[in-house]
């Protein structure tokens, strides 16, 4: 009994120095970034990054919270705890409005202000109440990068989803298949979130259907396997590949001519400029007329540079 | 001693059990008269297990019938057995250690006050009554919400005997009780056995130590190799033929020989 | 166990071998004191870190009281059927499997809500009843047997969205509930006058602008704590103080000696799948009504959050041991600090090391506590 009290005493003395360590700008604006990503996924350390990097840059505390699983019941929940803790501002995600539109207008009615980013569109951050909208609405690039693909000659495609939970990833896939023209039909795969998984879901559908034109995929947790598994195949530069979003890999790709396109959806600006937003608002009471589309950009081969750089801290 | 003037309770008349190609048992006669003892000795894969457990219900006989009180009795479960008023306790399974001894003592059994549609236990009743039955058999219980688990070896398995009593068993059969004591403990248990006995208590003792069943023994069957080797009255044995039976015979002879005649 | 000694034990004549226990000590030696302890600790410890962070005004406080709550329900449900022995690992799926069932019949077949809630319920308590029969019929570990439940349920619950309306996330159950008589049940909240009265008194924060100006910030009790409350309270008095209750301890201890003594261990098994089967169904359909939709992804890892909280709670992995009101006290802990740590400003990837510490703590307290009880050395 007593070790177990002794060791309680140590951990609340290791607890209150990391408190030591948040709370220190205690006087500044607050606002936090709530995000739908399960922890396992490595896109969102850009986010992170950029928000961190903003919250120095405008002086403000900023913290970002997410739901470990991608649960999104437990994400509004996060959003009502963010409510209640009284920040000045709260940036999230509207993967799922039918689940987070409550919790949100909620705060945005209890007098904090709501930008949405990344997921959802415009129309529906307006009709929430939030002040605007940062991001690549998810249909639209989709179907912007279907288009480009029907261009280049591309008539059916696999589009492996590694999320296939949140309805924004399928349309992504949608998106595509529409700019293509062509059903989605069976094209889309449930690929897990486990590259091993992912990169023998790939082989496996491609040695299925060996007259699949395209492969697209939605983020560096898709992508990364499936180079490997084209790789294996050796259909690396041969199969047309575009993906969502960028990493190291594939940008590395990008120049090794293995992927065609990347969509950049510069989620830097997702986390950068609502925090710049808000607090000019705060300060100032200044705020841009209207939403800001922080994508889609099409990075191929060309113009690489910075963005290998950078890519997967800022990129 | 009493008993011999009675007919038995519980007569098993040429039990037979196959499983599958194994003969367990292959003809077995016994019976228990009430207030007497009757040991059941063998070695081990003698068919002592089978044996009680299709006394018990557990098992049906391949062959054979089992008269209770004269009429004949098809047990389909332990339950069955146990309306009849058959008890049985196991050697390892008597008891639950982790659950106090009030539950323990009334598990399957609980006293209920109907309360719309739940059946409440009555604890009142039951910690009243498992501390009266305990002190009956010697035992002053710290309180009756004690963990079986606190007890020590002869106090479960004298829960065991002292619950089986107080739910009207007509038969009680002990499965091997003293194998795992210690010499005081096997001691208190030996007592308690012949307590319950002189209650009327028709009581079937298995075991394979010899010098416990003739401590409280009244008659003594001996079982080897799925077959009684028949059935002795106390003082027409002794415990050096008890222990030949047992092991079939000659080679124990021969055995004892080497051992200089301590086994 | 949770039974007093009524009084029968003063009227014995002392044994001279038996050491007289202090009353102090007779009072730790339960399933739940770890789960206590760690309450009040956690309690002292946010109250001390977090305390002027808004944890504790309403709106916190209700955050964390959902938190728990929903993590009661499956506890209640997770700690019975622990207690009898047994696991359910497929209880997160249930979750996602039952929010799914109630969507599709909803709004893609147009039937009533409360068709959509009933049928569900007898879809879950039936695979529970399933899962317990398969499990009590092989003799499998309930482990193996529920995990292969984790998968298929997951698997149905992402399969039938995407085949019947091509997305995994199906909206629109709030509007068809609009005017339904059982979904309030659920989804519904009570106490609103409460809240009013306590607004009005400047007691609680209001809205300040929108639709809902002027209205408290928190404007009544989800039913979803209703549920927790009600369950917890239930399952506590069937466990100690019933009939039934002595067969689930019984079932869990041992097995075969309770069957021995003519318990029906299958029965009481498959009836406690059956209950954690509702508890599930119960957690989904409170969180499909609040949010008017259903996801393929609802639930996850739920079943080891339960299982969690059930062990905070006291409660032996080999069953035969445990409280339903430590279990519930787990659950108070595991919401307390999950959302605990937010309001004191802990990075949020330290809750896991926090929930690690405190599962570590619970475990080796409740060994010992049990030492104590069963006298084991």
């Amino acid at each position: 009994m007593n070790g177990f009290f002794k060791t309680m005493a140590v951990t609340a003395v290791a607890a209150a120095a990391l408190l030591g360590g948040t709370a220190a700008q205690a006087d500044g604006e607050r606002y936090v970034l709530v995000s739908h990503a399960p922890d396992s996924d490595s896109w969102w350390n850009t986010i992170k990054n950029a928000l961190a990097l903003a919250g120095e840059q405008m002086d403000v505390e900023v913290e970002y919270r997410n739901p470990p699983t991608g649960d999104l019941a437990d994400m509004a929940r996060i959003i009502e705890q963010a409510a209640a803790s009284g920040p000045d501002g709260i940036i999230t995600t509207l993967a799922d409005p039918d689940v987070l539109s409550g919790p949100i207008r909620a705060a945005v009615d209890a007098g904090i202000d709501v930008i949405i980013m990344n997921s959802g569109t415009p129309e529906q951050a307006r009709e929430i109440g939030a002040l605007m909208y940062v991001g690549q609405p998810e249909y639209d690039a989709g179907f912007a990068a279907g288009q480009r693909a029907a261009g280049d000659g591309v008539g059916s495609f696999l589009c492996v989803n590694h999320y296939i939970n949140s309805p924004s990833s399928t349309q992504r896939c949608q998106g595509f298949a529409d700019g293509l023209g062509v059903e989605l039909g069976n094209q889309m795969i449930d690929s897990g979130q486990d590259p091993a998984e992912i990169q023998n879901r790939v082989m496996a559908y491609l040695n299925a259907n060996p007259d699949t034109d395209a492969v697209l995929t939605l983020g560096p947790t898709s992508a990364d396997p499936t180079i490997l598994a084209l790789d294996q195949m050796g259909l690396a530069g041969d199969i047309y590949f575009g993906t969502f979003d960028l990493g190291g890999d594939i940008v590395d790709a990008i120049r090794d001519g293995v992927i065609e396109w990347g969509i950049d959806q510069q989620p830097f600006l997702q986390a950068y400029l609502p925090v710049v937003v808000l607090t000019n608002y705060h300060r100032y009471g200044v705020l841009p007329g209207n939403n800001i589309n922080s994508g889609p950009g099409f990075v191929t081969a060309d113009a690489l540079d910075l963005v290998s750089q950078l890519a997967g801290e800022y990129r | 001693m009493s008993g011999f003037d009675h007919d038995p309770i519980v007569e098993m008349k040429d039990i037979a059990k196959h499983f599958g190609p194994v003969i367990a048992l292959n003809g077995v006669s016994f019976d228990v008269r009430p207030g007497e003892c009757h040991c059941l000795l063998g070695d081990n894969g003698a068919g002592k297990s089978t044996f009680i457990k299709t006394m018990s219900g557990v098992h049906k006989p391949t062959r054979g019938e089992i008269l209770f009180e004269g009429c004949q009795m098809n047990f389909d479960s332990p339950r069955d057995a146990m309306e009849a008023g058959i008890a049985t306790v196991y050697q390892d399974l008597a008891m639950i250690p982790l659950m106090s001894v009030t539950r323990n003592f009334w598990m399957g059994r609980e006293p209920v006050r109907k309360i719309g549609p739940m059946k409440f236990m009555d604890f009142a009743k039951a910690n009243q009554t498992t501390m009266d039955e305990m002190r009956k058999m010697g035992i002053n219980l710290r309180s009756p919400d004690q963990a079986v688990g606190t007890l020590s070896g002869g106090e479960r398995q004298t829960v065991a005997i002292a619950r089986a009593v107080y739910f009207g068993a007509k038969v009680l059969i002990l499965d091997e009780p003293t194998s795992a004591l210690g010499v005081r403990q096997t001691a208190n248990v030996l007592a308690t056995i012949d307590k319950v006995r002189k209650t009327g208590i028709g009581i079937v003792f298995i075991t394979h130590n010899v010098r416990h069943a003739l401590a409280v023994g009244d008659r003594f069957t001996v079982l080897n190799r799925g077959k009684t080797l028949g059935t002795a009255q106390r003082g027409q044995i002794t415990p050096e033929e008890l222990q030949d039976m047992m092991a079939g015979g000659q080679e124990m002879v021969a055995l004892e020989g080497s051992l200089g005649g301590t086994v | 166990m949770a039974e007093s000694g009524q009084g029968a034990a003063t009227a014995l004549a002392k044994d001279e071998r038996v050491k007289e226990i202090s009353g102090l000590r007779k009072a730790l030696i339960r399933p739940e004191l770890g789960a206590i302890v760690g309450t009040i600790a956690v309690f002292v410890f946010f109250v001390a870190f977090a305390g002027d962070s808004g944890m504790f005004n309403a709106q916190g406080v209700l955050n964390w009281s959902i938190v728990s709550a929903q993590f009661m329900i499956i506890a209640v449900g997770a700690c019975m059927l622990m207690i009898a022995g047994e696991f359910d690992l497929s209880v997160g799926s249930m979750i996602g499997f039952a929010g799914m069932s109630i969507a599709i019949i909803s709004v893609t077949l147009q039937w009533p809500v409360w068709i959509a809630i009933l049928l569900t319920l007898a879809l879950c308590v039936a695979i529970g009843a399933l899962n317990g029969f398969i499990v009590v019929r092989t003799g499998l570990p309930s482990f193996i047997v529920t995990l292969a439940f984790l998968f298929i349920l997951r698997g149905f619950t992402i399969f039938f969205p995407q085949l019947i309306e091509r997305q995994t996330i199906i909206g629109g159950i709030d509007d068809a509930a609009e005017g339904d008589w059982l979904a309030p049940v659920f989804g519904g909240k009570i106490g609103g006058w409460i809240f009013d009265w306590l607004a009005e008194m400047e007691m609680i924060a209001v809205f300040e602008r929108g639709t809902r100006e002027g209205e408290p910030i928190v404007n009544g009790i989800p039913m979803l704590i209703v549920w927790a409350l009600v369950l917890v309270a239930v399952a506590h008095v069937v466990l100690t103080r019933t009939q039934f209750g002595n067969w689930v301890f019984a079932s869990g201890g041992d097995a075969q000696a309770a069957r021995y003594v003519g318990v029906p261990v299958n029965r009481v098994k498959i009836l406690m799948f059956m209950f954690t089967a509702f508890c599930a169904f119960v957690f989904a359909t409170c969180q499909v009504m609040e949010f008017g939709s259903a996801g393929a992804d609802r639930g996850l890892l739920k079943e080891f959050e339960a299982i969690i909280a059930v062990v905070i709670g006291g409660a032996l992995l080999t069953g035969g041991y445990g409280s339903v009101i430590g279990a519930a006290l787990g659950a108070l802990i595991f919401g307390v600090v999950q959302q605990g740590l937010f309001f004191a400003g802990v990075e949020s990837s330290l809750f896991r090391v926090f929930l690690g510490v405190i599962l570590l703590f619970a475990v080796i307290l409740n060994t010992y506590i049990r030492r104590i009880i069963t006298g084991e050395r």
